[in-house]
Order: structure tokens, then sequence, then C-alpha cells
């Protein structure tokens, strides 16, 4: 006990005065106690008639109902000791969240002092700046110590020690544990963990670090293509995790024109490729700018984009969909750079049948689901907790929230998007409209174009939000996962595992004209996309450090693609025409017994953590029993019907279908496993059955079903 | 200076997608003595170890999106108006006990039924409080836990091909982002049956054979997935086998005529059938009693429309407007449904051998709003738990005169998940682990099994 005092008497001696401020010292006390957590009284309701702003972002709200509700009485100037506020916490009487501060602890002894200066609120200064140190530290191993530090900046210049009453959060408890009392943070497992440090209405993030090896690795002979590499090898250095060498030509083929076209490499492409005698660098360079300059980037990109901006069709309503797909579909093949884009999307007005960027403003229910949308889609942001109260972990105000909807709340609904002046909706806290705002920014003028505003705001160049929202996504599409996951949810108190990659990563897309493909271009020839998936003993752990690539499942449309180009029986979708790809289909709601069974996302809500297809039982019964691959493998007009009739040997349609779908020759025992079933089969019948066979177990393997 | 805990709570912004985001961050599979470390701590708590349970099985009856207390198990009739709701109360068979005057006949058996009154929970948002609920655990973003099903499939070794964690119709509980899983391998997720019993043309999709297949077929088919996975060069060397066990499990359910029947409810008598109420709730429960007859671990049945922000009458007792007394809302088809389960399981003996859970992701507000319904609200509400070895005819804990906040005895999901695993004999305090190697209890260390229904 007799530390804290001490540490007390430091603070109040640190700034040479004795009074307590309701805004700086008491607030902390109640957010370091836990009493305003939405658990408790910082819930909506509050708890048992007694109502706090949540971890304190009201001061005046919080003072309100301390000081002057309920006739005074949690607050007694004649007897401080006697106050509600007091007693309940310390569980002197009856309280039905326990007991939360100790009696003759400095939290108590905290109130105590301040009631007894009169409860007053005075407004003095405002904390400007609040810092945690160390921001980074990587420890010698686990079961190591360190002392946390926080300080605060105040208005007036004074720097205070606010360790004592600052909240450090684990993100994983069983991995660090920081003491309450004195802040030292204990490391209990290897790896990287994040602390978020939240003291009144500021919180940061701390890193702590235990090298995942004893073992230092070398990475001076590692390639470095560009920026990329030099961010991601410097953090497996630090982690001390060894990295797998270089994909082959044939397993880096597939990958990159999976990822960027969204289809398996023709057996044209693969023996162009495979041939040439350029240099691997040459070689990989020139593949990867004609695959970005393919058609079928574009379909495949429109598709990656449709799901982004949720682009399906309304209730007895397709014609918007298709023209908004339209657009996108225009968008990519003009290489009209983003920000352009969005401008026009924010801003775009008139019939959402004619005017494909208008259906933006139908992609939500109403105007606040709209700027929920919105500050997912083009900030990475999640407005969402903003609705109700100031968002806990974030920067984001109701005024925000309700501010971004009042932009949206000035257009009317349905077909035909207008101008709605009077449209407005209700800050639920003032219970009047909310005025337009630009988030975290200023409110708007009456008279002003807040989709203007807001459209100008976003593309700004130097906007933090909008260029690393989109380049995450583009990070994640390459290599399996986002710098920052969930890759809508950017903020301080979540960082990337790369901050620094993630922010050259956006400066270089704006850079460069916020030209989707330039930075699609930057990720595929970095030497850490090239790398194999084959994981080494000793980092075979590893899911977001890129030691080794990501297995990634196809996508549901991408493996629907696949099976009907391997079998050469198309499926089909809806009423659409016979040949239609999934990938391009515009509306997820077309039907597709196939597509919903490998789990396509509808695009009602966010699609961004949708898992690829092929896992599951319900996928497997399918594959077995349902026609997906059943019928278009004995199809009579399918590839392997036409591979017989064309009097090829078995030998020579197994070498054709691993071509098609795994994209390579075989290997040595492959072929002879091969060449051992099929020894076997004495007529024609079991020998075709047996070639089914084949090709069935070929497109339900894991190295088919996966992008590798 | 007690633990805080309880009083942390992160904002509603992170869901299903966040969670996504499991353990790997950290060991990465090395630090096995942390793991040492860990596991020395767990031993120190003291939690009653689950003695020779009954209960073999268990039938989750989820009334997704948060049954109201006060119009089910917990009616408040000399409460005002406005919380006192539409819905009267009728007596039951045991002395004192009152219940919605919607389940007469749950009601007659009641001396079968443990009420608990006194549920509480501060998450009222449907995937964290349907996480809760589900797993024991408050959703975290490291971590997606595994539910009850999912630990149990885990855990039994399960005779027969039948999947060991079955949703009927499905597993699209809570805003559908909870997977069942968790941690543990895809393998124990609830397998969903896909389509709903109560219609008459039911099929489990895919069982039968796809026309010219036969079970040879499919066998060699099988071997060459396996084969192929094992040549796969980025087949992870280390892992004990590389075989696809949703393949395995697939095939063994398409091999086995008599696995594929327990899905067949048309071998039931028409009485039965009728018995259950033919609304979806009573046919799942059907179909959920012929799965654990077969030995099935885990059935949910999932039964969807509970989220009544309006127009509560309706949507709970007459089901359309000018429906014919007694109405059939979702109430009344939950009594014809959970009577008939317990009369039919307690007939054929099964009743102490099956645990019965009903409930949902939290309760409804004290407060009739604007729209004739009740929104959300976690900090009271009621489940009720038959069967497994359960003492019938109790009520645990209560709620205040307005069925706003618990009176006496509050019991956290975490503590209700700690007693169902006791039930199942599965010890509360067991370790699992994640996929890299952190040791996890079943239910989270401040649990407490509920003692008076354990028996």
């Amino acid at each position: 006990m007799p530390a804290f005092v001490l540490l007390l008497t430091a603070i109040t001696a640190a700034n040479g005065e004795a009074t307590v401020n309701f805004d700086n010292h008491v607030i902390p006390v109640l957010t370091k106690a836990g009493c305003n957590t939405g658990a408790c009284h910082g819930a909506a309701v509050g708890r048992g008639g007694f109502r706090l702003s949540l971890y304190g972002g009201d001061p005046a709200f919080d003072y309100r109902s301390i000081v002057l509700e309920l006739e005074g009485r949690r607050v007694n100037l004649a007897h401080p000791d006697e106050s509600l506020i007091v007693l309940k916490s310390t569980e002197s009487i009856d309280h039905g969240g326990g007991y939360i501060l100790e009696n003759d602890g400095p939290g108590a002894a905290r109130l105590i002092d301040w009631i007894r200066q009169g409860a007053l609120r005075v407004a003095e200064k405002r904390l400007e700046q609040f810092q945690v140190t160390p921001q980074l530290h990587v420890a010698e191993g686990v079961g190591a110590t360190l002392q946390l530090k926080a300080t605060a900046r105040f208005s007036d210049g004074s720097a205070v020690d606010v360790t004592r009453w600052t909240v450090f959060k684990p993100e994983d408890a069983s991995a660090v544990e920081v003491h309450p009392d004195n802040a030292v943070a204990k490391l209990l497992r290897r790896g990287r963990h994040i602390v978020v440090a939240r003291y009144l209405d500021h919180v940061v993030p701390l890193e702590l670090v235990v090298p995942l090896s004893d073992t230092t690795v070398d990475f001076s002979k590692e390639p470095r293509a560009n920026f990329v590499d030099r961010h991601v090898l410097d953090l497996l250095s630090t982690l001390r995790v060894p990295v797998s060498p270089s994909s082959d030509e044939a397993t880096f083929l597939r990958r990159v024109t999976l990822d960027l076209t969204g289809r398996l490499p023709s057996t044209e492409i693969q023996n162009k490729y495979l041939e040439s005698s350029k240099s691997t660098a040459n070689k990989r360079r020139e593949l990867v700018d004609s695959l970005l300059n393919s058609d079928e980037f574009i379909e495949y990109w429109t598709l990656q984009l449709a799901r982004l901006l949720r682009i399906r069709s309304q209730p007895q309503d397709t014609q918007g969909a298709l023209s908004y797909h339209r657009w996108v579909t225009k968008q990519l093949t003009d290489r009209v750079p983003y920000d352009q884009m969005a401008r026009e999307m924010i801003t775009a007005l008139g019939d959402t049948h004619e005017v494909g960027p208008a259906n933006f403003h139908r992609t939500a229910a109403g105007p606040r689901e709209q700027a929920e949308f919105t500050s997912e889609l083009f900030m990475g942001n999640r407005l969402r907790c903003a609705n109700c109260h100031n968002h806990p972990l974030d920067r984001w105000t109701q005024d925000d929230y309700h501010g971004l909807s009042a932009i949206f709340s000035k257009l009317t609904s349905g077909r035909v998007i207008e101008v709605n002046a009077r449209g407005e909706v209700m800050h639920p806290r003032t219970g009047k409209a909310a005025v337009a705002r630009i988030p975290g920014e200023r409110f708007l003028d009456d008279d002003s174009d807040g989709r203007q505003a807001l459209a100008t705001w976003l593309t700004d160049r130097n906007n933090p939000y909008f260029a690393k929202a989109i380049v995450n996504r583009l990070w994640k599409a390459m290599m399996g996962r986002g710098l920052v996951e969930p890759t809508d949810d950017l903020r301080a108190t979540n960082p990337a595992t790369h901050p620094a990659l993630l922010a050259d990563l956006a400066e270089d897309f704006v850079e460069h004209r916020y030209d989707l493909r330039h930075t699609l271009r930057r990720i595929a020839l970095s030497a850490a996309y090239e790398r194999t998936a084959t994981p080494l003993p000793k980092n075979r752990g590893d899911d977001r450090y890129y030691s080794h690539a990501m297995i990634r499942p196809l996508e549901p449309e991408v493996l629907a693609d696949a099976i009907a180009d391997v079998t050469g029986i198309s499926d089909e979708y809806g009423n659409q025409p016979i040949g239609t790809r999934a990938v391009s289909l515009f509306d997820p709601q077309i039907d597709s017994e196939a597509l919903d069974i490998l789990g396509r996302c509808s695009r009602v809500d966010s699609c961004e953590m949708v898992a690829g297809a092929a896992g599951g039982l319900t996928v497997k019964l399918h594959m077995f029993n349902g026609p997906l691959l059943n019928g278009k493998i004995s199809n009579s007009k399918g590839r392997l019907a036409r591979l017989v009739a064309d009097g090829k040997t078995p030998a020579e349609i197994v070498d054709e279908f691993y071509r098609r779908a795994l994209g390579r020759p075989l290997a040595k025992r492959e072929r002879e496993f091969w060449n051992r079933q099929f020894h076997q089969a004495s007529t024609s019948t079991a020998e075709r059955e047996l070639l089914e066979d084949f090709v069935w177990s070929l497109l339900t393997c894991r190295e088919f079903v996966t992008n590798h | 200076m007690k633990s805080l805990a309880r009083f942390t709570e992160r904002c509603d912004g992170i869901n299903r997608r966040d969670l996504l985001r499991v353990g790997g961050l950290t060991a990465l599979g090395f630090g096995m003595a942390d793991l040492f470390r860990l596991q020395r701590m767990a031993t120190a708590e003291s939690l009653p170890a689950a003695n020779s349970p009954k209960a073999k099985s268990c039938i989750l009856i989820w009334l997704d999106g948060g049954p109201s207390h006060l119009e089910t198990f917990d009616l408040k009739p000399d409460a005002p108006a406005e919380v006192r709701g539409p819905l009267g109360s009728t007596a039951t068979k045991i002395p004192g006990v009152r219940i919605s005057e919607c389940l007469p006949r749950t009601a007659t058996i009641l001396d079968k039924l443990a009420i608990i009154r006194s549920m509480t929970s501060p998450l009222g948002e449907h995937n964290f409080g349907t996480h809760y609920m589900m797993t024991g655990y408050k959703p975290t973003p490291v971590l997606e836990y595994p539910t009850v099903g999912a630990v149990l499939a885990h855990r039994r070794t399960q005779a027969g091909v039948l999947p060991p964690n079955i949703a009927v119709p499905n597993f699209s509980v809570g805003g559908g982002r909870l997977t069942g899983g968790g941690y543990l391998p895809l393998e124990t997720r609830p397998f969903s049956v896909g389509g709903d019993p109560a219609k008459p043309n039911f099929q489990v999709r895919d069982l039968d054979f796809y026309k010219g297949l036969d079970l040879k077929r499919l066998d060699r088919r099988r071997q060459f997935v396996n084969a192929l996975n094992e040549f796969d060069r980025n087949a992870d060397k280390l892992a004990k086998t590389n075989s696809d066990p949703d393949l395995q499990r697939a095939y063994r359910l398409i091999a086995s005529p008599k696995a594929k029947s327990a899905f067949n409810l048309s071998d039931e008598p028409g009485k039965t059938r009728q018995r259950y109420g033919r609304k979806s709730i009573g046919q799942c429960c059907l179909l959920a009693r012929r799965l654990v007859e077969r030995g099935v671990s885990f059935v949910t049945v999932n039964n969807k429309g509970w989220d009544t922000h309006d127009n509560l009458y309706t949507r709970l007792k007459e089901g359309y407007t000018g429906a014919p007394k007694p109405g059939v809302g979702l109430i009344p088809s939950l009594d014809l449904a959970l009577s008939a389960l317990i009369t039919d399981l307690g007939d054929r003996g099964m009743l102490d051998e099956t645990l019965i859970v009903v409930m949902g992701e939290f309760g409804r507000t004290p407060k009739l709003n604007t729209a004739a319904g009740r929104d959300h609200w976690p900090r009271v509400f009621s489940a009720v738990l038959a069967g497994g070895g359960v003492p019938g005819g109790q009520v645990v804990g209560s709620s205040d005169s307005v069925g706003e906040g618990p009176r006496d005895r509050p019991v956290t999901p975490a503590d209700l998940t700690a007693t169902i695993y006791s039930l199942l004999g599965i010890d509360p305090k067991l370790e699992l682990h994640t996929s890299d190697g952190r040791p996890v209890r079943v239910a989270p260390y401040e649990s407490e099994v509920v003692k008076e229904l354990v028996g």
C-alpha cells in the first residue's frame, strides 16, 4: 500500500497542486475500477439507476450523474466518506457490482479528497497527449517482466505520470499479464502481443514481443524485391523465424494467375511460360504485367469489387445491380483511379438503372446503415459502435456517427436517387436532427453539399484512412491475410502486424495515382509473395508473418469455374446464357445450387471474412453424390469423353488433367501410382470408370481446391 | 481485491469475423514451458468433479433471437400492464410455480423440468449473446471458443457413423456468425441437416448415390484423394495424417443405410409426429430424439423467430392474426414439442441419459415497447433444463418484481455451461488445446457449477 500513497503524492507534488480535478483525476479512478464499462454503469441504460458515460467519454454527463442526480446523495459534502459513491464502491453498503475500491486504497482516497474539496468540476487543463513507454519491447524470453509507464500531457504544458490510473488490457490475457497496481507486465508466451492502454478518452496500443526461437536468423542473402520485403524480413528477423524458399515456376504461375484472374493457367500459357528461357525475374515480371492487362483480370476484379461494394439485386429489381456491375467493369477497363471511383459513387445521383454508381446509395437499409457501410468500405473503420455511445476503442463519437448518417439522409431512397433537403436523422443524445459532419473533423454548414465534402475529404491525399483501407484489402487478396484483420477494423488499438509496411503501401498507392493494378503488381513481384507454401519445421506455425505462403481455399465462384474449365462442362446459373462463368455473375441471388453449397456470400452483409469453399461435411457429401462433379465428369460432351474418343491413352489423359487442374506435370511417384492403377483395368468399361474416379479425386484433393 | 474481470467489456463492434483471429498470433507451437506453467495454474482451481454422470447426450432447443422470459417461464402476473404483457399464466404441477398460459402441457410435467430464472449476462447483441450462451465464454478478438456440442464431439468416441454434433435444420444461430467448432478441429462443427423436417419432402441432401455410382467407386475415389493429399508437396510432413476428415466422414455416412435411416421421419407413426406438433420445432425435436437414440452426442434444434421486437402477442401466441385457439405461435409450438420430447424420452427410458436444454441468447426488456414487442435484455432471463439427471420440479434463482435483474442466485452463461458439462460427464476444468498449443479450459475459470442442478 505505501507505494501507492507515494505515487499519489508524487503526482500532486509534480503538479504543485493538491486539488483533485473531476475530469482528470476522478474519472480515471472510475475507469480503472471498471465502473464505466458497458457491463456496468457505462451501459446505455446504466445500472441500478446510475448511469455513466462509457469509459468516461462525457465528463459533463458523469458529473451530473454523480453530483446532481438523486438529490446529491451520491456525494455527501458534510461527510465525504459517507457519500454513496464511496460507500457503494467500497461495498460498505450493498452494491450490485460488489467490492470495487479498497477502503483505504488510493482510489477511494481520491474520491473522498475530491468531495472534501467541494465536489467541483473546474475547467482546468485538457488531456492533449497520452503516451505509453515502451511502445515496442522485445523481451529476451518467456517470464520476462518490464515496467510500463504512462504519461499524460495536458493543455497547460504539464506532463503527469498516470501509470497508476491507466488501464492496461492485454489482447490475449494468457500471453501477457499486467499487474493492475504497479503496471509491471509479465510475458507468458512467445510471440507478438498487443496491450491496449486507456487513460481518460485516449487509448494507445503497445507491442510486446518474445522471439519465437532462441536462434537468430540470417536474412542477409534473402532477395529483396522492393520495400515490401524489407518490412516483412525485418519483423521475421525480430521474431527469429526462418523463411521458406521461393516457389518453382509452375507453382508461381498457378498462384498468381488465380490471384489476378481467378482462373487456372491454361495449358497454352503453361507451355509458353515454363519453356521460356528468360531469367526468372524477367519472366515473372512479364507474366504479372500480362495478367494485369488481361480481360480476365477485369472480370475477376469486378467480382472482388462487387463483393466489397455488396452489389446485389433489390427485391423485384435486378437492373440496378446490373448497371452497377457494368460500371465497375468499365472503371477497371478504363483504369479509372480508385479515388475517382469513390468520388463518383459518393456523389452519384439519378436513376440507378442508368447510373451505375448511384446504386452505391442503395447498398444499405437507411442512412445510418449507409454510414456504417461507407465507413467500413472507404475508411476500414467501424463507426457502428458510435451509434449508441462514443467508440470505446477508437476516436469516433456519436456526433461522428450521426453526422455521417445525416449526410446520407439528404437523399431519397428507391430506384431514383435524388437530393432530399428535408431528410434528417435524429441524434439520440440530443433528440434533435443530427448535424452533418465529416467524421473526426468538422461539422458542415446547412447549405453545403455534404456528399461533395465527404468525397473530397476521403480522397484527399492526406486522408489517413482511405488508401490504407484499400491496400490492406489488396494485400489480403494476394497474401491470404490482411496486415490488419478484420480488414474493416483499422484503428490504433488494433494495430497492423506490419504498421510501417501498411503505411508505405498506402503512400505508394497514392503516389501512383490510386492505381489498383500498381499495388497488386508491387505485391505480386515481392519475394514475400513468391515464397513456397511448404513450411519449414521452424515456421510451420506462422499464420501472419509471411515466412511461407498461406494456403487459401479457392473462393466458391473460382472453384466452380475451375471445375467447369477442367471438366469442359460449364454450370448453369439461373437463366444466364450457357457458358457464363461464376465469377462474372452480377448478382449473388442468381440461382445456383453449386454456389450455395460451396458457400458464396450473399452480399447482404460484409463478405470480407467469408471463407473459401470446399470445407465441411455438407460440401463433401455433395462432391460424392451431387451433380457438381459427377454430372460433369461423366458428361458425354466433357473433356474426359473427348479425350477418350480421340484415342488418348490413360497415361496421356492423366497427364492432361494434371496440367489443367494442378498446373504441373506429374512427379515420378505420381506417375507410378497411376500406372499401377490403370494396369489393373481389364475392360474398357473398367478403364473408363477408373478414369472418372481419377478425375473426381483430382478435383477433390487439397492441391486443387486451394491456392498455394 | 476481487477480480475486475467481470467488469471489463468490449464495445459491440466485434463479431464473429474478428473472432477468426485465432490464437496463432502468439505461440506458433513453441513455448512448451508456458504451457506447463498455465497447466499448473489451472490445477489450483477447485470445482466439483463430475461424478458418474447420467447424461450421454444432449438436445439443445435453441430459441433463436432471444425468447421473452416474461412470456415463457418467468411471468409477472402482479406487475403493471406494460411489464406484465399480453399473456396470462397457468398453474403447474409444482405448487406455487406458474408459467405461461401458452405452455399448458409443459405445466403438467413441470416436475420433470428445472427452470433457472436468474440467468444474467452483460451481452445484449445476438452474436455475442449466442457465443456466450453456447460456449460459456464471452467473445474475445483472439480466440473463438467451441460450443458444448463441439467439445462433446471432440471428447467422445461415438459409436456409429452419424456425425456426433448435428444441427436441425441448420446451425445458423444468433446472427449466423458462430461456426460452432471454435478452436477445435473442423470436424467438431455441427453438421447441418439442411432441410426442415416439417416439410413433406424433407430429406438430407446428397446421402444417396449419384446415378451410375456405387459404394465401391466412392471408396476408390476416397482412397485416390488420400493418395493425392499424401503426394501434395505442401502436405504438412509433421502431421499424423493428411487424409481429409470431412471426406472420410461423408463416406462413412453414405456407406451406412442404417445411419441414413435415422433421418427418415416417415418411419415414425403418424400419431407420434402429430404429438410433437407439425411445426418445425416439433419435427426437429422428433428427429433429435431419433438421432440421440442412435448415439449422436449433441443435437441443436434451431428454432427461429424469437427476436420479438414487435407484435409479441401474434408472434408468440397466435402465430397469425385470427388463428384458432390455442394458437400456433412460437410458444404453443414449443409447448407441444418440449412436452412430447420429454414424455417420449421418458417412455423409452431415455430421459435420464438425455439432457434437454431450452434457451436463447438473452431475455427481453421488462417494459413493452411502442411496437407491442420487447427488445433485447440480457440482465435477467430464463433457461430450462430437463432429463440427464437434472432434479426436476425446481426453480433456481429468481428475478426481481419486474423481471429486470436477478433477485437472487445469479447464474451466468459460464455457470450454466459448466453445469451442462458436469451433467454430461465432462469436468468443467478440463483443458483442451488450441491449434498453437495453448491450453484453454472448457468452462471459464470464474464459472461455478449450479449445484442444485447436478443432483
